[in-house]
């Protein structure tokens, strides 16, 4: 969260993470160029690279796709989800390098425009088997670079919440045409068993991971809460949260953060103002809440971003009888400081 | 995530669930992936009889063929060339490509006329600018 754009905004846990990054990258892209030509060496260096970055950009897509999941069924991903942006923007200069070389190689030699010769070059879109595979990948390249140049600050800023998660969520549509891209292409020439099952076992792993949580999601959402005679809500007992973090409670069909801190206790309105993020899977970070997805920050006892940023959730009451805490659902105005509740661990 | 982007992820995700795996099984199927004879060399055989001269390699097999006063060649491509590019030549000795005979691209059976006097042909990849493969009659 910072006041001013920066190309990129670094902190020492975000250049740690890009060090994995490249690293890993790098690892990768050396071992597979290694094992090719001990069995292929025939293979030609554009090939090579055609192939490392293609297969690079399918397993780092994989990789990004399950952090959402994985972190809502375990926190201790959340630290991955933190930094996802970079590797989702990584992802797309692996994809970039497949692409663009694979459009020097196949289209850029003849007297046409390479872009038209990957639309015009292959015209049999009534077959699966001589289907022009290309496009598909070129589609998908184009929808990365639009979510890749818009994950800058700048960008989150100035689009809605609405349009930014909306665009954002092309991703999924990247992901069908990458893997018809690569069943319907790459697998026309390279038809190994292997390569096919690990892209099958991908899918299976992702899809469900995804289906998983939307289901132990719903499973929350339906969850009954116990009322008492003034109206006050049951939540749980105190212990169950651990410190510096939140459960998260559904509340009148809107998810509550509920944030145990310093020896107090607040609640504020799960979704993060900025783009939607889920505050309750963040962590108090100097003494603010921090949201997980890209770090913005707000008080727990009163809902505000500390200034001089402008953002502010709805708060709500809490009230702890013996070990139990309850909670008041009638929410207040977004930004209504709410005396934490104190207790003695 | 609002209730309602729960919402729309949990219904992207059933239809991606159901949506991949049906266009795997069609895309296994009709590229034919788990065959045999998928990546092995290709058992096309010519049905004309009336060769003059025939030749073999692992790659092709070519048949020099006298019909009337027409001469042609049927060169049998058994395996797919992995190169971008494969253009036929006819060989003038001196390991030299002579006039261009045709193109080649997918595994089948392909016609060409051509001179007589031929003595070979070669297979030329005029991107990286090699030979692939030559055969003499």
């Amino acid at each position: 969260m910072g006041l001013e754009y920066q190309l990129v905004l670094w902190n020492k846990h975000k250049k740690t993470y890009d060090k994995i990054i490249a690293f890993s990258m790098l690892l990768y892209v050396i071992l597979f160029a290694a094992i090719t030509l001990i069995f292929n060496s025939e293979t030609s260096i554009e090939t090579l690279i055609i192939r490392a970055f293609g297969s690079l950009a399918i397993i780092m897509l994989h990789i990004i796709l399950s952090i959402g999941p994985l972190s809502r069924l375990n926190t201790k991903y959340l630290p991955i989800l933190y930094n996802r942006r970079h590797l989702g923007v990584s992802m797309f200069l692996a994809a970039l390098i497949h692409g663009g070389f694979s459009i020097f190689q196949f289209h850029a030699l003849g007297n046409v425009n390479p872009i038209y010769s990957i639309f015009t070059s292959n015209m049999d879109y009534g077959s699966l088997t001589n289907f022009p595979f290309q496009i598909l990948g070129f589609l998908a390249l184009l929808i990365l670079f639009v979510m890749a140049s818009t994950s800058h600050d700048f960008f989150l800023a100035n689009l809605s919440a609405k349009t930014w998660k909306r665009l954002h969520m092309m991703v999924y549509i990247a992901y069908i045409l990458i893997i018809v891209h690569v069943f319907l292409g790459a697998f026309q020439q390279e038809t190994s068993p292997f390569t096919i099952g690990i892209l099958i076992i991908g899918f299976i792993i992702i899809s469900s991971l995804h289906i998983i949580t939307a289901f132990k999601e719903v499973k929350i959402d339906k969850a009954k809460m116990e009322a008492n005679t003034e109206g006050w809500l049951k939540l749980c007992e105190i212990d169950e949260i651990d410190d510096d973090r939140a459960k998260i409670f559904t509340v009148k069909n809107e998810r509550i953060a509920v944030f145990k801190y310093e020896g107090k206790l607040s609640a504020i309105h799960n979704v993060c103002k900025h783009q939607g993020g889920p505050l309750g899977e963040g962590k108090i970070i100097d003494g603010c809440i921090t949201c997980p997805w890209h770090g913005y920050q707000y008080l727990p006892y009163n809902g505000q971003s500390p200034p001089p940023f402008i953002e502010k959730v709805a708060t709500y009451e809490l009230k702890l009888l013996g070990t139990i805490i309850y909670i008041n659902p009638k929410a207040f105005e977004e930004g209504t400081k709410v005396e934490p509740i104190q207790f003695v661990s | 995530m609002t209730s309602g982007l729960r919402k729309i992820h949990k219904y992207i995700w059933i239809l991606i669930a159901f949506v991949i795996p049906i266009l795997m099984v069609f895309s296994i199927k009709d590229l034919d992936m788990f065959s045999p004879s998928a990546n092995s060399k290709s058992e096309i055989t010519s049905t004309k009889s009336n060769a003059i001269k025939i030749a073999e390699n692992d790659l092709i097999k070519a048949s020099l063929i006298k019909k009337d006063s027409t001469n042609s060649i049927e060169v049998i491509l058994k395996s797919t060339l992995k190169y971008p590019s494969s253009i036929l030549y006819e060989y003038n000795g001196n390991n030299k490509k002579g006039r261009l005979i045709g193109q080649l691209t997918t595994v089948g059976i392909y016609n060409f006329n051509v001179k007589e006097s031929l003595k070979g042909i070669i297979i030329y990849d005029a991107i990286k600018e090699e030979v692939i493969t030559k055969i003499l009659f």
